[in-house]
């Protein structure tokens, strides 16, 4: 059992000086990259640079077995990198969509393994997400898009709506209606689909923080009969249901530390308050900050320790005491906590933090953008349903 | 502790005994008997802790205690919180008694400690003044030399079970001044010549005192460590049993989380259980939430403290979410059951008036936020 804090042998601290090393080498000046809220085609390329020597090391593939391209490392040296890469301002997987390699490993079969997960380790091909759609957001098992079986291929109808980074992805998960007379949740099937197949379109969907989330259009999309990931009509519970926990295992890139970006934003806050006075006064020295700032501490410490208690449940396999909504409780207090960070980050640095870039912008215009960017809070599932989650399943209150 | 936070088998153990211990031992009804009442708190119950080695915990075997870990104590803590135990052991305890331990002579140590640890005596910490203040520029009971030995002047306010205890623990000021230098802690009768016991009535029905100190004469024996360079030990110790009165807060936190949850799946208003309604639920999701990180930064805190890392940033954090939750989690039980609770005979206002005294003790919201930013270089 790794101590919490996880630097607790000499081999884990060398594991975190090498991952440290590598980062310094491969980012030398500090550099903020999130690739939902960055359209910047130069920071793209730098970017995915930057990953394909992640792939390079097998990173990526860290914990995965040696059979599909992985190092079979323990989970705890994920957690570190992961650490290590948030300390860098870095996401800990190039996109969302990556998160399909967990389920390639858990469902996929021996083939779709091989054929798939090379290029996600190597990082070299990245996926999206196709969940959302225009109807469909909370209420997933709403979803419309719809495939159905043509001789040896799946035929694809549908749109599916706010795909993050889609356009610079060449394969998507696709979540499609398998069953129309199922009951809702039980006639649904995951997809793996190329996004040059003839039939699918994209439409930017522009966002307030820089980036890109993508309309994606599927018209009489065919795809080979072995593209269907997991049992035909059960992707709500073998993929899309999995999605709380499963992030966290071995298999799948985990959030915990991703939510952990929180931790060197407050830290550059907390040192320009030190820096930087008003009235003759540091902004450290203001009771009033000083209590922001306390409270801040307060839930990013918070968070950080939900986040441990997550990946320490994952490993040990020990119940926790929400059960499988434990996961739900730290998503939905993240959730919520971050666009009250970037509110109260904006209330400390004052009306300067408007400006945008330039000599007179504060903090580079990092906290205004994080401010925007905070408003995408919403993706992979609201608060509000993370909530009704903890309410139902961990506090057994009737649904 | 390992990185999942989770209690280890044996440290769980502690915890389900205590549990099922105060279940049968303090009930609710135990709570109301001795609210505002005489003798200050259940003097079997206290035995009946000492025997099973509850009241030694933190002290070494040399003075009759177990000297167990922090992360031993937070389970015991926990329960008593749970079960509103009418007892000072935080105060006698961990407090009071800790700072014995912390600054005394051994002979000081030999002649207090065990007496505690068996259940015999009690002592009392008196640090707050009517200002109300945490810090040290609060601390302005003044003693001065007299001879050999000091004279007390001055007031303490918020002094737990003063009236039974065998020894006031007193901090006083041996230099002006407002700052940590010139601090000394004294060992004195509450029942000494020129001191006044004045029973105040509050919100927790808790036995709280002020007390005066008019030329109270104190002998030299009766410093507890330096003259004058007491607040270092005095603000560790306080920290430390602020992770203690956390985990407490967590405990209450977690009785209401099931007071508030059964109640919700059982009552109906228009025709469903109003556990139905999302308003509810997130009320409900409120407690757990509040509950839950108090605990995780009170665990983290405590093993900090056992694992002799700085400690200080993760206490000041751990009471400061315990006395934001002790508002926040009694207010959404309120919320959700409404009018009921408003009546006196539902245990839940026994529960909303101590977590009002717990908020405050060992230091509110307000002074661990500013405590967690000095901690941390600010
Ligand atoms: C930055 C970003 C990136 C995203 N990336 C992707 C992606 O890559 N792939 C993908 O598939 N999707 C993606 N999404 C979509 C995301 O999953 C949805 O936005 C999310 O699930 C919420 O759905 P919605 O936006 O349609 O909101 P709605 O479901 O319409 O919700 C609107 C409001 O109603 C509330 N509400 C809904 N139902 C209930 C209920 N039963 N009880 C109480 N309140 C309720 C919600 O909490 C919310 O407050 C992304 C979203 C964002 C913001």
């Amino acid at each position: 059992m790794v101590d919490l804090c996880a630097d607790d042998t000499p081999e884990l601290r060398a594991w975190r000086r090498e991952v440290r090393d590598f980062l310094q080498e491969a980012l030398p000046e500090p550099w903020t990259f999130w690739y939902d809220y960055d359209e910047n085609p130069e920071s793209w390329e730098r970017y995915l640079a930057f990953w394909r020597k992640v792939g390079k090391k097998r990173w990526t593939a860290l914990t995965w077995p040696a059979e599909y391209y992985g190092l079979g490392r323990p989970a705890i040296e994920k957690w570190i990198l992961e650490e290590e890469f948030v300390n860098h301002d870095v996401p800990t997987y190039p996109v969302i969509g990556m998160h399909v390699s967990g389920y390639l490993l858990r469902h996929g079969t021996h083939e779709q393994r091989l054929k798939h997960l090379k290029g996600i380790a190597d990082a070299t091909v990245l996926w999206g997400e196709g969940y959302s759609e225009p109807g469909a957001g909370s209420d997933l098992a709403g979803l419309t898009t719809k495939a159905h079986r043509d001789g040896d291929e799946w035929v694809i109808n549908g749109q599916k709506t706010l795909g993050t980074a889609a356009h610079f992805c060449q394969w998507m998960s696709v979540l499609a209606r398998t069953d129309p007379d199922a009951p809702r949740h039980a006639g649904i099937s995951c997809f793996l689909v190329p996004l040059d197949a003839p039939g699918v379109e994209m439409l930017p969907l522009d966002n307030m923080a820089d980036g890109r989330q993508n309309m994606t259009y599927f018209d009489d999309v065919r795809v080979p009969a072995d593209s269907l990931l997991g049992d035909e009509n059960q992707a709500w519970t073998q993929i899309w249901f999995g999605m709380g926990g499963d992030r966290l295992d071995n298999a799948g890139p985990s959030l915990g530390p991703h939510s952990m970006r929180i931790v060197p934003l407050l830290n550059r806050v907390i040192r320009y308050c030190t820096r930087t006075s008003r009235g003759g006064r540091r902004l450290a020295d203001d009771p009033v900050v000083r209590q922001q700032l306390g409270e801040l501490m307060m839930g990013v410490e918070a968070i950080r320790l939900q986040a441990c208690e997550m990946h320490g449940i994952a490993q040990s396999g020990r119940p926790s005491r929400f059960g499988e909504a434990s996961m739900h409780m730290h998503q939905a207090v993240f959730k919520e906590f971050w666009p009250h960070l970037a509110q109260v980050c904006m209330e400390i640095v004052g009306p300067m933090a408007q400006i945008q870039g330039g000599r007179w912008a504060q903090l580079n215009g990092d906290i205004e953008h994080y401010f925007r960017a905070s408003f995408g809070n919403h993706a992979g599932g609201t608060s509000q349903l993370k909530r009704m989650v903890l309410a139902t399943r961990g506090l057994d209150l009737p649904r | 502790m390992g990185i999942d936070l989770q209690l280890s088998e044996e440290q769980e153990l502690i915890g389900t005994t205590a549990n099922e211990f105060f279940e049968k031992q303090c009930p609710p009804k135990l709570v109301r008997e001795y609210e505002s009442g005489s003798p200050e708190f259940p003097e079997a119950l206290w035995r009946e802790m000492a025997g099973l080695g509850w009241l030694g915990m933190p002290f070494p075997e040399r003075y009759g205690g177990l000297e167990l870990a922090m992360l031993d104590m937070v389970p015991l803590y926990v329960e008593l919180g749970r079960h509103l135990v009418p007892c000072p052991v935080l105060d006698t305890v961990a407090l009071a008694g800790s700072l014995v331990y912390a600054l005394g002579s051994d002979e000081q140590k030999k002649t207090l400690l065990p007496g505690i640890a068996r259940g015999d005596s009690t002592i009392a910490s008196a640090i707050m003044e009517p200002d109300g203040g945490y810090g040290p520029e609060a601390i302005q009971v003044r003693a001065t030399r007299n001879g050999s030995g000091f004279l007390l002047n001055g007031t303490k306010v918020l002094v737990a079970c003063a009236h039974s205890a065998g020894r006031l623990v007193c901090a006083a000021r041996t230099a002006t001044g407002v700052d940590e230098h010139g601090i000394s802690l004294f060992l004195v009768d509450p029942r000494a010549p020129g001191a006044t016991i004045e029973r105040t009535p509050n919100i927790a029905g808790y036995p709280l005192y002020a007390i005066g100190f008019e030329n109270v004469s104190v002998a030299e024996d009766a410093v507890l460590g330096e003259v004058d360079a007491a607040w270092p030990a005095l603000y560790g110790t306080s920290m430390k049993a602020a992770v203690l009165q956390s985990a407490m807060v967590v405990g209450a936190g977690e009785r209401l989380l099931a007071m508030t949850t059964d109640y919700a799946r059982e009552r109906e208003q228009f025709g469903k259980p109003i556990g139905k309604y999302q308003a509810v639920q997130y009320l409900c999701t409120d407690i757990a939430i509040h509950c839950h990180q108090t605990r995780l930064l009170t665990l983290q805190a405590a093993w900090r403290i056992d694992s002799g890392r700085p400690f200080l940033r993760e206490s000041a954090l751990a009471k400061a979410s315990a006395s934001r939750a002790a508002g926040a989690m009694t207010f959404a039980a309120h919320e959700v059951h409404a009018g009921v609770a408003f009546v006196t005979d539902y245990d839940l206002q026994l529960y909303t008036r101590r977590a009002k005294h717990w908020e405050y003790n060992l230091g509110d919201l307000r002074y661990h936020l500013d405590r967690a930013c000095a901690e941390s270089g600010l």
